[in-house]
């Protein structure tokens, strides 16, 4: 099982998720808003983010299927260091909620922590291996910015091993972590444990 | 279902050929291309209630110009002179004078767009509620909120794309 992690106010506890505004209520939902909340998550309606998400339903259809493509595709990146890039882009853009959850599946997957540690410290310079690092400095460089990412940039990638379709994988893990951030951080807010 | 998604705006703006390697790893994840493109297409459906296309397109030019990101900018500046939108409106948006369009609605959601594009973390609840509170509903808001995110999403897309 894995230690808990409290760092500059981040953490790998399990959050809750509340909606600022109002969300859809179930008995009131349309057919089309129950079968887009059923494909896209086992836990949807029970989800005040689905929940808020599903008032536009072929918005969210189409979000989840880029979501799930995203983050569950067999092959290419492990869905490991997908996790990593995504907690690091949480990290970066503030977002307590999404790296709780994504530090969460990167150790579950893992099988260890040392790495989140480092990143909830200082995502700048943390990795366990070069590797890892290269796709630490690369998530930041892609979030913080983007027009400065060139062909230098994926060349450090390739230089670490990463082959063309895990610099794929990276690319689209942290391209739908600057969208998730922003709909987490600012359309509600976590709910942390009481103690 | 291997369509060579002529309209693929991604493919477009970044001149990827079928016979590129780009263009053949960004297949390997074809679904990824395929919702990409589907969430653009839904975002500015005309048919989508809520805020109108135009507002939309306005939203997405600001975004990708805070970004930067020129070349999305100009598709959707093109796309807004196609449909006839005020010209004064989208030069004031190049200028980031936002308060100088005189439109409170536009003028709420440009601002929720700067912020969340410059400074997501700053964005509170208060940030927040000024949007119902210029008349949007949350349907509206919701809209609005996934359409930046995808801007953003296919700007990173853009800009790491080595053809």
């Amino acid at each position: 099982m894995s230690a808990p992690i409290h760092i500059n106010g981040f953490t790998n506890d399990t959050l809750g998720w509340k909606a600022w505004l109002d969300v859809v209520q179930l008995a009131q939902a349309t057919p089309a808003q129950m079968s887009v909340l059923e494909e896209s998550h086992p836990k949807a309606k029970e989800s005040d983010y689905y929940l808020f998400l599903v008032h536009q339903p072929e918005i969210l259809r189409q979000r989840s299927l880029a979501f799930n493509a995203i983050m569950y595709a067999p092959g290419g990146l492990s869905r490991a260091e997908r996790e990593l890039a995504s907690t690091v882009v949480s990290k970066i853009n503030g977002c307590v909620y999404c790296a709780s959850v994504h530090a969460q599946r990167f150790e579950q997957l893992a099988k260890r922590q040392d790495v989140i540690e480092q990143v909830f410290e200082e995502p700048h310079g943390a990795g366990t291996s070069d590797r890892e690092r290269a796709i630490v400095d690369f998530s930041i460089e892609l979030t913080l910015n983007p027009d400065h990412v060139n062909v230098s940039s994926i060349q450090k990638l390739k230089d670490a091993g990463l082959q063309n379709s895990e610099i794929l994988d990276l690319i689209h893990s942290i391209a739908i972590f600057a969208w998730a951030n922003r709909l987490m951080l600012n359309l509600g807010e976590p709910i942390f444990p009481s103690v | 279902m291997l369509n060579q998604s002529p309209s693929d705006t991604l493919d477009r703006l970044v001149g990827l050929l079928p016979q590129s390697q780009t263009y053949a790893a960004r297949r390997e994840r074809e679904k990824v291309v395929f919702a990409t493109q589907g969430s653009e297409d839904g975002l500015f459906d005309p048919a989508l209630p809520g805020l109108s296309v135009e507002e939309r397109l306005y939203v997405a030019l600001y975004a990708c110009l805070l970004t930067p990101s020129p070349d999305l900018a100009a598709e959707y500046e093109s796309r807004l002179r196609k449909l006839g939108a005020n010209l004064q409106t989208i030069l004031l948006i190049q200028k980031s004078d936002i308060q100088g369009i005189g439109n409170a609605r536009l003028e709420a959601i440009l601002n929720f767009t700067h912020t969340l594009i410059t400074k997501p973390i700053s964005a509170d609840k208060m940030a927040l509620s000024a949007l119902p509170k210029a008349g949007l509903s949350t349907p509206e808001v919701v809209t609005l909120a996934q359409l930046f995110h995808l801007c953003l999403t296919k700007f990173d897309w853009l800009q790491a794309c080595v053809p």
